[in-house]
């Protein structure tokens, strides 16, 4: 099986946030809820870059590892998807994420977290593939339709890869051996616990 | 291991399961737009959207046990001109797939793309005609609203003569609809006619037609990838044509190549750049001239290239020699070391392409900035080969081809004019009389001179009558697709808004138009579909004609625009016959269309424009080549966007980028690269065109010892015409059915009157390139500055350079007064109380005036409020922290009144510049417009225009807007 | 620790090391400052944060390697603390009462009674001890429900229950911490400590020696507790709201060391509040009565509050009493 991942070369990233639209368009994502987003470090400076930064989808996912409600699971092609019935709202998981991926719905007073909602590698949720219940839970499931993430699909420089780790790392190296200069694959130490050796 | 709760937990009820009941079986169009209209309704305030992850079911998932279709269409937003593929069902638009077949955008979109389903969604749209009686929005049906505003135009004509109307189309309108928008004010009898590429490019297309015969990129996106250096100046890609920076981030990181930027601002382009040069707002040409001076000093240039193919470049040295490495840096404010670099890598390390946007554009000096870069580009041979050239990244997703289609108020259709020639050749295409449509104006002197430019309507409507030289002041003005803050002096724009006698706005959302100015009636919204809905051809930056095909039927009671001008006519027609006026519209103008369901169908259109449409060589894209481009996207080469070999479009271009020489019968394959002597004139071949005559002075304006591949002519020759071929002896290689179509136009023709497009035909079988062999001109004497001199802005921070670098003197063109220099005179008063340069731009997230994009919820998110780009410096003296509010002050707004928007504290902007973008309205001068909006089609997000600060200035060829330097003070709210 | 900062290095190497074989283009250009800037601060353990432009300003927080630091506490630290301490409690307290066995009124009941808690007072404590109860409860089930609880009723069930406890935990901490104002206010003036409590410690409350040692309204012991339950509920408190209303008051790395502050010492408190309650109910004759009817015997009383009987009777003494009224133990 695949061993999917997401990586964002921040040498082409140039923060036209075509990965967040795409990801709202394609699960219907309402407002307020930022599966993806872009961040741009140093902004207004040289050097200045720009990372699309979504769920990555961790080796070991701190998210699930401080689930009080153990509603995380991870696919065979090693997504980390989780079950909104069993989640129980309390931002563990956002404590634990490096990466801030996990979005509360806002509902009722004083902050009061919902089921939690987070990228889902365009991979749905625990309902049967592209069912319209998984749908209006989790959004859509391009992966059971043999499709990567819409997000990586419509990125306008190329800069965010999805795909099997092992293919997608390969692309960025040979990228980085043409151009002669890499940008540091983004958050993969952190979440897979390995870099990119070029 | 749990994977799916199919497998481990089936038999599970829960609460989505509970959803799925609700609308299973899928969604028809029916219950989609009812549900949409009622979402609409209910949500108009940020805070009301919804903020639970159960969605409603408008939207819709895709119903896998029922059928997909397929659709692709173009992205609406900008010009590069990027596929859309659409999965529909039931007639509505469920999902949107990467388009990879595409050359262009290959899967990609950006923000704006991305987010495009959204558009026939449709929350936010205008859903239906409306009408304001008393200060309140009246829902009123399609016919009620066209005939009475037929009935105020029909009144309006006889009391103040057709051109106290204006009619301002769009270039996001396709080709078929801007070029049918222009003819429709031909027959109203009006050259007040225009749309956005006035404050777009309009100096980009005549400083580069004057330079080298047609204002177009002259190379291609994809083309960019092959270029060893670029310089970026003047332009933000990265925001204003995300997509494009694909290419140019694949050449940057392929050919090793130096990304250098050129901009007050340090872009997000800027980022990604191998170098940046940060120069004062304003100084372009000294820059440009700065680079020569070191090019010209250390023997640069390309002698030859300038030898065979440039007229005029002494006259260039001269200017240039007065901007040593001292002077530029005391105007600009770049070092002489970088400056050097700069040009000596643009000079030597070749292919070099020069690409700029509306930072060199929008000035009061944008023609001759663009004229300079042209220079830069012709003294460094860098004009018509692979990898090199003016990459000029147009606007709109239709700019290029609205301007090419004549919606502009001096040329007909195809830049042929408005000379009696060219009315004659149009009368022609049109098969009506010159006569009948010389009498359609006041005269036909005034269907010779230039209409008022979309920057000045305002100015046309406040005027005293003496000043304006018309039959009368403006009375009427009907919008197409147009924002109303996208011209400069915003509160005069009200002003003149407010004193119309008829304002109606036709677009898919209400637009600025609709609120901007406080009026209690005669106001009307007309619904019009987007470019999704219709079909249609648009023509992209790089010139590709791409067909889209229609996604869904327009939404709500939207219309397309062929059928509102169609219906429109008609009633205009009932309106003449109710006043018994001789005028006829819709019977003359759509005579030689085929009229289907839902009005004149856009391949007839089309049709009848590759008739006529010889000079830009739009006359062989039929829609059938279009469209077998559409469906053998795949086949095309990624770089040089050729099609592959053994496939339907062997040897083509993509999307026949024009000129598309001849007939469609002929099967010219389209122009990749302007001007490329390096192939046949049949495979896309060319040379500067000869537009200009062929000597002055004595001298020869034609080519010398340079043309294009396979040519019969080695040397410069002019263009063809009868003449030229009986001079030739080719004359009798036209066939008889050719000369007999030049005999009934009079015995005489050229190239591009010819209808039978014989002469371009003999001309490309002996290698020639229909319209000539010339040099481009370093010199454009009909120019009101052959050579570009640097002329400070009117506004401008550096009184002390007034006096050797003033603007022009006061003129008169475009029917209006013009002042320059009366107005610079008073900046040394002016300038200390408002000591910040003000400089406008683009979001990535947003699209021109924004109406459209702010009303779409996926984008909106993205920028929730307007703000200004400061500089840390400047902010500190103010006291201003990030993400406060500040108030800004423009010098030519009212003294009580500021723009109040939040403070962006960046080093994106160097000290003492500020920087706002332009998507933002529906907030004046601190009042906020939200409930002058139909209840339910405001927009998400609204915010203070930067155009209520921006000032006087225009170009004096063009009437282009300043936009990109003038004067401010901010402080802290 | 050491060996992810070796490798961070390593990656820092790397990718300045493939730059002078490369270099043979015009246009090269360095690792971005940015990129260096950004593992530098990874280094260093801080957070990575830029610009964004949506309101959300803890989306600007691009990579927060804290997280790393509170999944261990959270699973490792907290579990073993929080565990030690409750099951180490009950352990002591199951050694105590074997060793020691119930302590009884010396001299058993004398069936007089006197009253130590108003009606007041005990139902201020019980709303606290109720609301205490289910906030332990539910807290203890988010850090070991899904050991001890999951398996045993089910995913679905345990959701319910868990989803139950945030709400109770939620909502019942308005009420706790209004009780834990009116004990402060009613009995701080009791628990002030003093020199008493020095000698009553020395003696072990009693159990050292067969002396009971003097003591007031409450001993050192109870006054103990009473702190406890003010000054480590105000901490809980104040931690809790910060969780409750998240990101309002702080941002990711206060939400984080909220919680740890909190879970710790709501932990140790769930221990102490063990021995209050066994020595409180089964752990001492006649103990529970001061917060069932408030009336507690009086030779309980004399045992282990001698001063505050003496202070009692004496006030009931010298108090004047109304003029129907007859002198209390007159019959």
């Amino acid at each position: 099986m695949a061993r999917m991942k997401f990586l964002l070369d921040a040498e082409r990233c140039i923060e036209c946030n075509a990965c967040v639209t795409a990801c709202k368009n394609e699960n219907e994502v309402p407002w307020g809820i930022n599966r993806r987003r872009v961040v741009t470090i140093n902004d207004g400076k040289p050097g200045e870059r720009s990372i699309s930064m979504a769920c990555m989808h961790c080796t070991d996912a701190p998210c699930a590892a401080v689930c009080p409600v153990s509603c995380f699971y991870t696919t065979a092609d090693a997504i980390v998807l989780h079950d909104k019935d069993l989640c129980i709202g309390c931002g563990y998981c956002f404590y634990a994420c490096p990466f801030g991926a996990p979005q509360y719905p806002r509902v009722g007073n004083f902050g009061s977290r919902g089921k939690m909602d987070k990228c889902t590698y365009c991979a749905g949720g625990p309902q049967a593939d592209n069912t319209e219940a998984e749908y209006i839970q989790y959004g859509a499931n391009r992966i059971a339709e043999g499709k990567l993430p819409l997000c990586a699909e419509m990125c306008s420089t190329k800069a965010l890869l999805a795909g099997d780790g092992e293919i997608i790392a390969q692309i960025y190296r040979e990228r980085v051996q043409k151009r002669g200069y890499g940008s540091g694959a983004w958050g993969w130490r952190t979440a897979y616990r390995e870099t990119v050796a070029i | 291991m749990l994977i799916k709760r199919s497998e481990a937990r089936a038999g599970k009820q829960r609460l989505a399961a509970a959803y799925a009941g609700l609308s299973a079986g899928g969604l028809d169009r029916r219950a989609f737009l009812k549900q949409a209209g009622l979402t609409g309704v209910g949500l108009s305030a940020l805070g009301a959207i919804p903020l639970t992850t159960v969605r409603p079911a408008a939207a819709g998932p895709t119903n896998f046990a029922q059928p997909i279709t397929r659709i692709k269409n173009i992205c609406t937003h900008c010009s590069v001109g990027c596929t859309v593929t659409a999965e529909v069902q039931n007639g509505v638009w469920v999902g949107q797939e990467p388009s990879w077949d595409s050359p262009i955008n290959r899967g990609t979109h950006c923000a704006k793309g991305a987010a495009i389903r959204e558009l026939v969604h449709g929350d936010r749209r205008l859903k239906y005609p409306m009408k304001k009686v008393n200060g309140q929005w009246q829902r009123i049906d399609w016919d009620t609203a066209l005939n009475e505003i037929a009935d105020k135009l029909m009144a309006i004509r006889q009391a103040s003569g057709p051109d106290a109307v204006f009619w301002l189309g769009s270039a996001k309108q396709s080709n078929e609809g801007a070029y049918l928008m222009r003819k429709f004010a031909a027959f109203w009898g009006t050259n007040n006619v225009d749309h956005q590429a006035r404050i777009c490019h309009s100096t980009t297309v005549a400083g580069v037609a004057n330079t080298w015969g047609y204002g177009a990129m002259t190379n291609s996106y994809n083309d960019i990838r092959t270029s060893k250096t670029m310089i970026i100046m003047g332009g933000n890609p990265a925001e204003a044509h995300p997509v494009s920076l694909q290419h140019l981030l694949s050449g940057k990181e392929m050919n090793r190549a130096n990304m250098i930027v050129i901009d007050p601002r340090f872009t997000r382009t800027a980022a990604h750049a191998t170098e940046y040069v940060r120069i004062r707002p304003g100084t372009d040409i000294p820059v440009i001239w700065g680079m020569l001076w070191h090019i010209f000093q250390n023997g640069w240039e390309d002698k030859d290239f300038i030898r065979q193919r440039v007229y005029g470049m002494d006259d260039v040295r001269t200017e240039v020699a007065k901007w040593n490495p001292q002077e530029v840096e005391r105007v600009t404010g770049v070092p002489e070391a970088q400056l050097r670099k700069v040009a000596e890598t643009f000079a030597k390390e070749k292919p070099a392409t020069l690409i700029w946007c509306m930072g060199a554009t929008q000035h009061s000096v944008g023609t001759a900035n663009v004229r300079a870069f042209c220079t830069l580009l012709l003294a460094t041979g860098n004009v018509g080969g692979n990898g090199n050239g003016a990459n000029i990244f147009r606007g709109h997703c239709n700019v290029q081809g609205a301007t090419d289609v004549g919606l502009d108020v001096v040329t007909l259709p195809h830049y042929y004019g408005l000379d009696a020639n060219a009315w004659r050749h149009w009368s022609r295409v049109w098969e009506v009389s010159y006569e009948s449509m010389m009498a359609r104006f006041d005269s036909p002197q005034m269907a010779e001179t230039p209409g008022i430019p979309s920057t000045r309507y305002f100015d046309a409507v406040l005027l005293p009558k003496d000043q304006v030289q018309q039959r009368d002041n403006l009375k009427g003005m009907v919008v197409f697709g147009h924002g109303g803050n996208t011209v400069t002096r915003m509160p005069e724009v009200a002003r003149g808004l407010e004193k119309l006698d008829l304002l109606v706005v036709a677009d898919p959302v209400p637009t600025t138009f609709a609120v901007l100015a406080n009026r209690q009636d005669n106001t009307y919204l007309l619904p019009i579909c987007t470019q999704l809905e219709c079909t249609g051809s648009r023509t992209a930056s790089n010139r590709s004609l791409q067909w889209g095909e229609q996604i869904v039927k327009p939404i709500f009671e939207s219309k397309n625009d062929y059928e509102a001008m169609y219906r429109f006519a008609g009633a205009l027609d009932r309106a003449a016959e109710r006043r018994n006026m001789a005028f006829r519209l819709q019977a003359e103008c759509f005579k030689t269309y085929e009229i289907g369901p839902e009005g004149p169908t856009s391949e007839s259109i089309l049709k009848e424009m590759n008739r006529g449409a010889l000079s830009t060589g739009y006359s062989g894209q039929s829609p059938e080549r279009l469209k077998l481009h559409m469906a053998n996207q795949e086949h095309f080469d990624l770089v040089t966007l050729r099609g592959k070999e053994g496939t339907p479009v062997a040897g083509e271009f993509y999307g026949l980028p024009w000129p598309c020489w001849g007939t469609p019968e002929m099967k010219h394959p389209g122009t990749h690269i302007l001007y490329n002597t390096n192939l046949h004139v049949k495979e896309g071949g060319g040379t500067f065109r000869a537009r200009f005559g062929v000597e002055r002075n004595g001298v020869s304006l034609l080519a010398e010892g340079s043309y294009s591949k396979g040519s019969e002519l080695t040397d410069g020759y002019p263009e063809f015409t009868t003449a030229v071929l009986q001079r030739l002896g080719w004359y009798d290689q036209l066939t008889e059915a050719e000369k007999a179509q030049i005999a009934r136009q009079g015995g005489t023709a050229s190239w591009a009157t010819d209808l039978s497009a014989g002469i371009i035909r003999v001309a490309m079988e002996h290698g020639c390139v229909p319209y000539g062999n010339a040099k481009a001109r370093a010199n454009a004497w009909n120019l009101p500055d052959p050579v570009p001199v640097h002329r400070e802005p009117i506004y401008t921070p550096r009184t002390d350079l007034i006096a050797q670098y003033p603007t022009l003197p006061d003129r008169r063109a475009f029917r209006l007064p013009h002042l320059g220099q009366s107005l610079q005179n008073r900046m040394p008063q002016v300038a200390p109380n408002f000591p910040i340069i003000l400089s406008s731009g683009r979001l990535v997230e947003y699209e021109g005036g924004g109406e459209e994009t702010r009303s779409n919820k996926w984008l909106a998110e993205l920028q929730q409020d307007m703000f200004v780009e400061i500089n840390p410096r400047d902010a500190a003296a103010r006291n201003i922290r990030d993400g406060a509010w500040v108030l800004v002050q423009g010098p030519e707004m009212p003294r009580d009144k500021q723009v109040r928007v939040k403070a962006l504290v960046t080093e994106r902007v160097g000290p003492g510049v500020a920087w706002m973008p332009f998507h933002f309205a529906g907030w004046f001068m601190q009042e906020d417009q939200r409930s002058r909006y139909p209840q339910g089609s405001d927009p998400y997000v609204l915010g203070e225009s930067v155009n209520t600060v921006t000032t006087y200035g225009y170009d004096p060829v063009t009437f282009m807007q300043e936009t990109k330097v003038t004067l401010c003070q901010i402080r802290a709210a | 620790m050491k060996i992810r900062i070796l490798a961070l290095l390593a990656a820092l190497f790397i990718g300045a090391a493939g730059l002078p074989a490369l270099a043979q283009g015009t246009a090269q250009q360095a690792p971005s400052l940015a990129d260096e800037m950004a593992i530098q601060a990874l280094l260093r353990g801080e957070t990575v944060h830029g610009r964004i432009t949506i309101p959300d300003q803890r989306a600007a927080n691009l990579i927060q390697p804290q997280g790393r630091e509170w999944r261990e506490f959270h699973n490792v630290t907290l579990a073993w603390v929080g565990g030690i301490a409750v099951l180490g409690m009950l352990a002591i307290l199951v050694v105590f009462r074997l060793a020691k066995g119930r302590i009884p009124i010396e001299g058993g009941p004398s069936g007089r009674t006197i009253q130590r808690f108003n009606g007041f007072e005990r139902a201020n404590h019980w709303m606290v001890a109720s609301c205490f109860i289910i906030l332990a409860l539910s807290g203890l089930n988010l850090t070991f429900g899904r050991h001890v609880l999951l398996p045993v009723v089910g995913p679905e069930a345990f959701t319910a229950v868990s989803q139950w406890g945030k709400y109770a935990h939620n909502f019942l901490a308005f009420p706790f911490t209004l009780g834990l104002v009116l004990m402060l206010l009613v009995w701080i003036k009791d628990n002030i400590p003093n020199g008493t409590d020095i000698r009553w410690v020395k003696a072990g409350g009693g159990l050292i020696g067969n002396a009971h040692p003097d003591s007031g309204r409450f001993n050192a012991g109870q006054k103990g507790i009473f702190w406890i339950t003010v000054l480590g509920g105000a901490a809980v408190a104040v931690t809790g709201y910060m969780l409750v209303f998240p990101f309002f008051f702080t941002d990711i790395a206060g939400m984080q060391l909220s919680h740890m502050i909190h879970s710790i010492i709501a932990a140790l408190m769930i221990a102490v509040m063990l021995a209050h309650i066994y020595i409180g109910t089964v752990g001492m004759e006649g103990a529970i009565d001061a917060m069932s009817t408030g009336q507690v015997d009086l030779n309980w009383a004399k045992q282990h509050h001698n001063l505050w009987v003496e202070q009692e009777l004496a006030k009931g003494r010298t108090a004047t009493p109304p003029p129907a009224a007859r002198p209390a133990g007159a019959d």
